[in-house]
């Protein structure tokens, strides 16, 4: 876990009064939140509760409806270029190219996230590949078809091809959905690794993963974050152990402190 | 390389790790180029029907093969926005150019490897009915064709934005049936006049037939080959803005 108290680390992610409605349904409610860099903050919510949403507004593909979001000081609705050149996202399908194999589908993202100003050439996009491809532990289905893959292996894939452009923010939208819990803690293992070198927002349906990865955590519920803090704190508001049982209270309107 | 190469290298791979394009881009083109000259040979001369003669007949398969090529483009653009993989490039620094181009440039290279085939094909078929279609004419053909095809690619951008995996093939079948009717690749829509050429004139498909035809024959006449070159150029490049227009928009629309 972070130091809660750790002073001069910088704000990855800021929120203010972020907001999205469509027509009459307001799916994420004046949010505010402040993500500190090499953090990996996991928003809980029931289905509908609007982490999805946060995360296509923080990474510019939905503009907020209202108030304001910055990914290391950048805005998401005016500087897109800059947000999106440090932000990557892996959505709740495994969003990867079905027909290409595993390592053309890294060449290929790599390729896109390739800096022309900086002009890396072919070596550091073959560099890149080689890395994640270590990171990842997936040398033995290198040449396979993605389609072929399983689902383990293509939630990893789908997981490398976000961090092959090197963000500095990473975004999983619930990365072990449908998985069997040895493909979910093996996938674990690979985003406990990632911890150090990025600022992760994690979404997810299971409290023992938010347990097992996050450094903060926060309980949306309607489109507002109802609670957030270390699972201890958590613990200390709601007067519950263990997040699950954390969850049902806050979820019930037991426990928690609006922000 | 750039984002827009990058992107066209994926469908590229894409296209051809798909045994359906071969069918239907490459095989399946040459078979009616066969058979219909079959048909011809079945024709008495004293008939005088010159329209699947090989020298013309190529220059149709070569505009016919091109609306395969849109079917390939619409299935291609609706299946990846039914996933999330277009989600996750939209979150990636690229563009609108890079998408619509991404799409269009491995689209044009089929269309031009297809003419390259049916222009073989035509050459040997030429051969076999012992008739005298001049090379020079297909090669030019091959250039002429371009348009064209960018043309149908657009046609099948729009579709594959604007429906879904199962529509959009649909609708391309109902645009191949127009084309290739309007077009005059099967019959000799001038010589029949009336409601139905004045219909066939106001579509841009007639005058990708005329304009391959007359470059085959190496006729550069106004009437036969500069007009219906200039409609085509015309068309393509309006419907290609509106593709990426209607992409652009759309998928504003989508994730928002």
């Amino acid at each position: 876990m972070k130091n809660e108290t750790d002073a001069i680390q910088i704000d990855a992610i800021k929120t203010s009064n972020l907001t999205k409605r469509y027509g009459q349904k307001t799916a994420v409610d004046q949010l505010n939140l402040t993500v500190r860099e090499g953090e990996l903050f996991a928003l809980l919510g029931v289905n509908g509760a609007g982490k999805t949403t946060t995360i296509r507004m923080l990474s510019c593909l939905s503009t907020p409806t209202e108030g304001k979001a910055e990914i290391y000081g950048f805005d998401v609705v005016q500087q897109k270029d800059e947000v999106k050149r440090r932000v990557g996202i892996s959505t709740q399908d495994t969003a990867v190219a079905e027909n290409l194999t595993v390592e053309e589908n890294l060449r290929f993202m790599a390729g896109i996230y390739a800096d022309e100003r900086t002009a890396k050439g072919k070596e550091g996009v073959n560099q890149k590949v080689e890395r994640i491809l270590e990171i990842f532990h997936l040398g033995e289905v290198r040449r396979k078809i993605a389609k072929t893959l399983s689902g383990g292996w293509k939630r990893k894939l789908s997981i490398a091809m976000a961090i092959i452009g090197d963000p500095k923010v990473l975004y999983l939208d619930e990365p072990t959905l449908g998985l069997d819990v040895l493909a979910r803690r093996e996938l674990w293992k690979e985003i406990e690794a990632l911890k150090d070198d990025m600022t992760i927002i994690l979404t997810t349906h299971y409290m023992e993963e938010a347990e097992a990865l996050a450094d903060r955590i926060a309980i949306m519920i309607d489109g507002k974050i109802v609670c957030h803090g270390t699972l201890a704190q958590l613990e200390e508001m709601t007067g519950e152990k263990g997040l699950e049982k954390v969850f049902i209270s806050v979820a019930e309107g037991k426990g928690g402190n609006h922000e | 390389m750039n984002k827009t190469l990058c992107f066209a290298k994926r469908n590229l791979i894409e296209i051809s790790r798909d045994a359906l394009s071969y069918i239907f881009c490459i095989a399946f083109p040459i078979v009616m180029l066969v058979v219909m000259t079959l048909v011809n040979e079945s024709i008495p001369k004293e008939a005088n029907m010159t329209i699947f003669r090989i020298d013309s007949l190529s220059g149709g398969i070569g505009v016919f093969g091109q609306t395969f090529v849109m079917l390939f483009t619409a299935m291609a653009v609706s299946r990846d926005r039914s996933g999330s993989f277009l989600i996750r490039m939209f979150a990636s620094p690229m563009k609108s150019s890079n998408f619509t181009n991404g799409y269009i440039l491995p689209m044009l290279l089929v269309a031009v490897v297809q003419w390259l085939v049916s222009f073989a094909a035509a050459v040997v078929v030429a051969k076999v009915v012992d008739y005298d279609v001049k090379p020079q004419g297909l090669l030019l053909a091959t250039v002429v064709l371009i348009p064209s095809a960018i043309l149908f690619i657009a046609i099948g951008l729009i579709l594959g934005t604007l429906f879904n995996q199962n529509a959009a093939p649909g609708l391309c079948s109902v645009i191949i049936s127009l084309g290739s009717f309007m077009g005059g690749i099967w019959f000799d829509v001038e010589s029949s006049g009336g409601v139905l050429y004045k219909i066939c004139k106001c579509m841009p498909f007639i005058y990708c037939t005329k304009s391959a035809r007359a470059a085959i024959h190496l006729d550069f006449g106004t009437e036969a080959f500069l007009i219906p070159l200039l409609v085509v150029t015309s068309a393509a490049v309006v419907l290609t803005i509106i593709a990426a227009a209607v992409f652009n928009t759309k998928m504003k629309a989508d994730l928002s």
